[in-house]
């Protein structure tokens, strides 16, 4: 009975394969539903596989890596024609995906990328993340250009910062990139920076701690904009007004930040787009056609944000756009 | 003479040196910037005057924690542990915002409204976490299942349910009767601080006015002795269970209305090790027995003041957790049973060598 049960799974996933056959199917190993961003960063990868209208096996991991080591073997066992792969930890990788490699199936990473020493030890198609330092570098630049816009570019400013999780990718890029620019405004003094852990709540208490600590703040530079919208609160509470007293700088640019900006309780937000589909399947149809891509690391296009638009924000001489106009184009 | 016994004993008790480490730490925060203790009156945009100043801060911000551990301290009295207590807090939130936004495709501007009844946000949380306390209770009072094994379910489950209810999304409300509960103020004084004071001083009065309290410590104490001495030792458990998990939903309306959203992976998140640690360092022991409601109200002050100390004076964020960890190792060391002897004995020899010269 089992056997013939066996059979008949089989020769079903024989059949299954043969109809499919000539369509292109594509392992998705994503770490779970950890935050908005995320979500919207599976939602545009999925939503743009279909559109292309390639096979896509999706895989949840639930924020465990025994999960996706488990996802990305199944893929080899049914043989996907590409994989795209972003990893919960940046360490352990090593193994299963020289397995990949071995099965020859072209590797895309996303988001977050492996440990340096993965990288150099493996074979990957393509690789798109973030860069977190040049974000850092985006929200001091458009701080000090805003600063000088209102007229205050020779006062003494203060500023506190919130940074993400210690020890996380984004929160130590971030920093360095702000103190990297900071560095050439001696005028824009940072006077306390502390961990918010990326969360609403601990942005909110730790800048209730900081009103306290220090009479004159003039300037929050929030690693992540839930910690700012927290911090708004706080900031409301001790009787100043969120965006005029102190001018407040977030990071990612959700939906919920394009409505602070609006509503004048924040000053501006750093893209950091989850949007991957796009690139993705642009990427997968030149493999496909049978180009090749290099290893390095490429950056998604992304911009900022604020109230009125136009503030320069970057080296190259990137122009911040006004909240109001794209809000409706924010679906997340 | 009694009355210097009663003093003799006070001194060698848990909630002295408590009280003790959290004046210390207090005082240390003091001589670093006396501004540190300072309260001011302070007018904000709307013109409401409330009180501004880092003590309100602690108060403030030690509600959740403190309310949680009202429960959790019956419950460590009993013998037991409820480590769901955070998993539910996110519960409670998530349920809350469900119902303030419901359909967000329909309302998907976060403003000024609830979609259901407001008394509906606020009593459905309570209700869902009270539910599942019961769970817990019934599993442990009345399957006799290990506390921690049993509620290690809802730990883990809490947050998957807290997601359910909301598809996984972080709901924002901008409606002013919710983000009161966790911002507004009465006569100055922020309001979690007054729903904290209310459920200190219920959980004081039903615990001390009826005999709830002495059969706590009976079941804790001796839980076979006191079932055959007729005490229903499993209802008894329950009843701990289900208040712990009634007060989680409180402090998650409070945790979701400061936010004004719910945030199912970070609402509540470790709060069932700071509110053991705040029962712990209050007084009570976790073999179960005696049990001190006051102890744990200051435990969970000592723990919201570090925290608040190392913000205030900028410890930097990689070493926030040594520190923390630092501090409460020596209010524990200072409290162990050792260290409390050898202090009183010291004393007790002084006062004696004093006694003796006195006399000649």
């Amino acid at each position: 009975m089992k056997k013939l049960l066996s059979l008949i799974v089989a020769l079903m996933m024989v059949l299954g394969i043969a109809a499919s056959a000539g369509a292109i199917t594509i392992g998705f190993s994503q770490i779970g539903q950890e935050s908005d961003w995320r979500t919207a960063n599976t939602d545009s990868v999925l939503a743009a596989v279909e559109a292309a209208g390639w096979e896509m096996v999706y895989s949840d991991a639930q924020q465990k890596q025994e999960n996706q080591v488990q996802a990305l073997r199944n893929f080899i066992s049914q043989g996907v024609d590409y994989i795209l792969f972003t990893g919960v930890v940046s360490t352990g990788w090593d193994e299963v995906l020289k397995e990949v490699n071995e099965a020859e199936i072209p590797l895309i990473l996303l988001d977050r990328m492996p440990e340096q020493s993965t990288l150099d030890a493996i074979d990957y198609a393509a690789a798109f993340g973030g860069d977190f330092v040049e974000e850092g570098r985006r929200m001091a630049y458009w701080t000090a250009n805003y600063v000088e816009k209102i007229g205050k570019a020779d006062e003494e400013l203060n500023v506190v910062i919130l940074e993400g999780t210690t020890g996380a990718d984004a929160a130590t890029g971030r920093q360095e990139g702000i103190m990297e620019v900071l560095a050439n405004y001696p005028n824009l003094k940072v006077i306390a920076s502390q961990t918010g852990n990326f969360t609403r709540a601990e942005g909110q208490a730790v800048m209730e701690s900081f009103l306290k600590a220090h009479d004159k703040i003039d300037i929050l530079l929030a690693h992540n904009d839930d910690m700012a919208l927290g911090a708004i609160e706080s900031i409301k509470a001790a009787g100043k007004d969120p965006g005029e007293d102190i001018i407040i700088v977030g990071c990612d640019a959700p939906k919920t930040a394009f409505d602070a900006i609006i509503a004048g309780d924040m000053n501006a937000t750093i893209e950091c787009t989850p949007l991957y589909g796009p690139f993705v399947v642009a990427a997968l149809e030149k493999l496909i056609a049978g180009e090749a891509m290099d290893k390095t690391l490429i950056h998604p296009e992304e911009g900022a944000f604020d109230a009125e638009g136009g503030i320069v924000y970057s080296a190259d001489g990137r122009v911040t756009e006004k909240a109001a106009d794209k809000i409706g184009e924010r679906l997340y | 003479m009694k009355k210097a016994i009663a003093s003799g004993n006070f001194l060698r008790s848990k909630l002295f040196w408590a009280i003790v480490a959290e004046l210390l730490i207090l005082l240390v925060g003091f001589i670093l910037r006396p501004d540190f203790l300072s309260i001011q009156l302070r007018t904000l945009s709307d013109g409401t005057t409330v009180l501004f100043g880092t003590p309100v801060d602690i108060l403030n911000r030690a509600s959740e924690i403190t309310i949680i551990a009202m429960g959790m301290t019956l419950v460590i009295a009993l013998g037991g542990t409820d480590i769901s207590v955070g998993a539910l807090v996110a519960v409670s939130g998530a349920i809350a915002l469900k119902f303030l936004r419901w359909d967000v495709l329909v309302y998907n501007t976060p403003g000024d409204y609830t979609v259901q009844p407001f008394y509906l946000v606020i009593l459905l949380p309570l209700l869902a976490c009270t539910l599942m306390g019961l769970f817990n209770g019934a599993l442990i009072g009345k399957l006799k299942i290990q506390p921690i094994i049993a509620t290690l379910i809802l730990m883990v489950g809490g947050r998957g349910i807290a997601q359910i209810v909301t598809d996984g999304k972080q709901f924002t409300t901008q409606y002013t009767p919710f983000k009161f509960i966790g911002n507004g103020s009465i006569l100055g004084l922020p309001l979690p601080i007054i729903i904290t004071l209310v459920v200190v001083l219920g959980v004081m009065l039903f615990v001390r006015r009826t005999s709830f309290g002495m059969f706590v410590e009976s079941v804790g104490i001796n839980p076979n002795a006191s079932r055959v001495s007729g005490l229903k030792s499993g209802t008894i458990i329950l009843i701990a269970y289900v208040l712990t998990g009634f007060l989680s939903g409180i402090s998650g309306l409070i945790y979701a209305s400061r936010i004004s959203s719910n945030d199912s992976n970070n609402a509540g998140l470790g709060y069932e090790m700071d509110a053991i640690l705040a029962v712990v360092i209050g007084g009570t022991s976790m073999t179960g027995g005696k049990f001190s409601l006051t102890g744990t109200v200051v435990g969970s002050l000592i723990i919201r003041t570090i925290t608040t100390l190392v913000l205030y004076f900028g410890v930097v964020s990689e070493a926030i957790m040594a520190f923390k960890a630092l501090i409460i190792a020596v209010v524990i060391v200072l409290q162990s049973e050792p260290v409390r002897n050898a202090i009183s004995r010291r004393r007790d020899r002084i006062r004696t060598q004093m006694g003796g010269e006195a006399r000649a």
